[in-house]
């Protein structure tokens, strides 16, 4: 594992900014995270360790999209591609953030970090350069639908931030498409914060090709009275983990996730979610699913934490998993920690295999096998792939990814 | 049995059929034979095997045929998957159709259907052009077109997934359709829709079982034969007067023949 042998040297990249020496320090004295602990027990060791084993040197490629033809009415942003943004409407501003106002906010963030819980971030932000760094602030409620692009670049370890700010009352469709190339690593930690009565529909869609590897890190911090619903979908990784930590500042805001992975081959797929409410009248609803064939492993590890502050939370937490081999493997744990005494909270998990008197159903209509597994399968997934705020129009290549899937 | 069409052929013949699931004994030698145009009931009390002959015949995976025969238009059907003998032209009305949340009505019908076209070699329809023969023959149960844009019988009331199982029966034109109690949970009203629409799909060509424990739906379509079914065997075979006595004498009347028949 080439990255941490040079992190404990402190010589991973020449002439790190503030911020990466901040965490190559934090991590110099840890620099793996605790395989022991539950969030990390389940990763599989060795396809952790070919995550770390890309070359570092962050080749960068151009990226190629799926979508060749950019529409008018979608903004459309590349990590490490675009220099200048800066748009405005007559309802709505979309801004670059400052240089000071991204380091200041990522110090704050690393300020707080544990090094377990927040050891993908660390990584992040070691190897992520200035350019890697994408910042905006968001305004307005007419705002055109957002596209944001990540990639892996093959045979290479890329790591990209994003930090958003959605400023008072805005109102916007964000959808982040993270890709990765053959061979590759990537690296992806989000930050979005919303201030109150924002509205964000967030979409968030990572495929990869030939053993590529992904660690996908989003986090939410909410205000009162705004709104942030996820639809997720995680599929063709050789190893992706997926965590999601959703702060509710005041509580008071509601949150919706609705998550997929599919996993195929000997894959691993993992979603960790963290729901933490800091103030009363906080609303949750997360369902996540997974669909396991072959040899692969899906993982879901979720966790809703409600102090004392937190009276009339409502939050609800459901994983709901697929086995679709005798070899597939799946581990699912839904928890929740509750301190408060006045609350509403459920959490439950169920795994299954398709469904045979549905499968003979069609089957009696003349649908071949093949065919009505193919429609339950998509059937188990709409649901949750009707939350991703994509475009009508981009929907085609993800229906093509989905049936070749 | 006697036929009233002795020249032609027979779609179905079951014979001497013994079956199980899970090693339990269901089907004890069912025999039958549905010539063309042909209208049978079978009826009888609850787990009497009624079903089960029916998903049998439609290729259910979970029951094992020990004995017998199932023949459709002369050729031997045991070794056919499902799909492959709805695509020949059988077709099994569900007694609880299946909700599949998630699926189109509207695109599960067109693959349904252009899976029996492709059978018959006709041209399979796209989108726009199945859309016009789904419309046409939602009139014949008379169904709204919203229900094409929702899942699979998700959300449908008793009545409306029966409807839509014969909405099925007449785009994919079975030679055979076992309609298992398609009567059950119907209204008057519905009722008269569903056998209507029953009656307008039928020609001289379709064979059609119909299983129900009620005279009401004999009423409506008039069979040509009825079988009384008990512990997995066709105890009686008779006309129409047949159910009329069932229904005026209970199940416990056939007690008897059920005695003698073994």
């Amino acid at each position: 594992m080439q990255i941490i042998e040079e992190i404990k040297k402190n010589e991973l990249v020449g002439n790190p900014t503030e911020i990466q020496k901040i965490c190559l320090n934090k991590l110099k004295l840890n620099p793996l995270p605790n395989v022991k602990s539950e969030l990390w027990r389940l990763s599989n060791k060795s396809k952790f360790s070919s995550f770390l084993d890309y070359s570092h040197k962050n080749k960068e490629s151009k990226i190629k999209l799926p979508y060749e033809n950019e529409s008018q009415n979608v903004v459309r942003l590349i990590i490490g591609e675009n220099s200048i943004i800066n748009l405005e409407g007559e309802n709505y501003s979309i801004r670059k953030l400052e240089d000071s106002q991204i380091i200041d906010y990522i110090k704050k963030n690393i300020s707080n970090f544990d090094q377990n819980d927040n050891w993908s971030d660390l990584l992040n932000h070691c190897l992520c350069s200035k350019k890697n760094i994408l910042g905006l602030n968001i305004s307005g409620n007419k705002i055109p639908p957002i596209e944001i692009f990540s990639a892996s670049s093959s045979e290479s370890f890329n790591a990209k931030t994003l930090i958003v700010f959605f400023e008072k009352n805005c109102k916007v469709d964000l959808s982040q498409i993270n890709l990765g190339n053959q061979n590759s690593s990537l690296s992806q930690s989000t930050y979005l914060c919303l201030e109150s009565n924002s509205s964000v529909n967030h979409g968030v869609v990572s495929y990869g090709e030939n053993k590529s590897n992904l660690l996908n890190s989003l986090n939410i911090v909410q205000k009162a009275k705004s709104e942030y619903s996820l639809g997720s979908l995680h599929f063709k990784y050789n190893f992706a983990r997926f965590e999601l930590r959703i702060n509710q500042l005041e509580g008071d805001a509601k949150t919706i996730i609705k998550g997929v992975q599919i996993t195929k081959n000997n894959d691993q797929i993992a979603t960790y979610t963290k729901m933490r409410f800091n103030g009363p009248n906080g609303k949750f609803d997360q369902i996540n699913k997974s669909l396991a064939d072959d040899k692969s492993h899906a993982v879901f590890e979720g966790a809703i934490i409600v102090p004392k502050i937190a009276q009339k939370t409502d939050a609800s937490q459901l994983s709901r998993n697929l086995l679709l081999s005798k070899n597939a493997k799946v581990d699912t744990k839904p928890q929740l920690e509750i301190v408060a005494d006045d609350v509403k909270c459920k959490h439950g998990a169920t795994i299954s295999q398709l469904n045979d008197e549905e499968l003979f159903y069609m089957r009696s209509r003349g649908l071949t096998l093949s065919e009505a597994s193919k429609l339950q399968l998509s059937s188990y997934f709409q649901e949750i792939i009707a939350c991703i705020p994509i475009p009508k129009n981009r929907w085609d290549l993800l229906d093509k990814l989905l049936t070749e899937n | 049995m006697q036929s009233k069409k002795k020249e032609l052929n027979p779609i179905l013949e079951v014979n001497n059929l013994f079956a199980s699931t899970e090693d339990l004994p269901i089907l004890k030698g069912v025999t039958i034979s549905v010539h063309p145009g042909e209208i049978h009931a079978i009826m009888g009390r609850n787990g009497c095997g009624k079903s089960t002959l029916s998903k049998i015949i439609a290729g259910h995976p979970s029951y094992t045929i020990t004995k017998g025969e199932i023949k459709f238009s002369g050729q031997d059907i045991q070794s056919l998957e499902p799909e492959k003998r709805a695509q020949s032209g059988i077709f099994l009305g569900f007694q609880y159709p299946i909700e599949i949340p998630g699926v189109s009505n509207l695109e599960f019908l067109r693959v349904a259907t252009n899976a029996r076209r492709k059978f018959l070699k006709k041209e399979e329809l796209d989108t726009f052009d199945f859309e016009d023969l789904v419309k046409e023959k939602l009139d014949l149960v008379k169904m709204d077109s919203a229900f094409l844009s929702r899942s699979i019988n998700q959300g449908f009331s008793g009545g409306e997934k029966k409807r839509n199982e014969i909405l099925q029966m007449a785009l994919l034109e079975p030679k055979i359709a076992i309609l298992d109690e398609t009567d059950s949970g119907l209204d008057i009203d519905a009722l008269r829709i569903v056998a209507s629409g029953i009656k307008k799909i039928s020609n001289h060509e379709t064979g059609i079982i119909l299983i129900t424990h009620y005279q009401r739906l004999l009423d409506e379509i008039k069979p040509d034969y009825v079988h009384v079914m008990a512990d997995g065997q066709i105890i009686k075979t008779g006309e129409s007067d047949l159910a009329l006595e069932l229904e005026k004498h209970g199940y416990e009347w056939t007690d008897n023949f059920s005695k003698q028949y073994r």
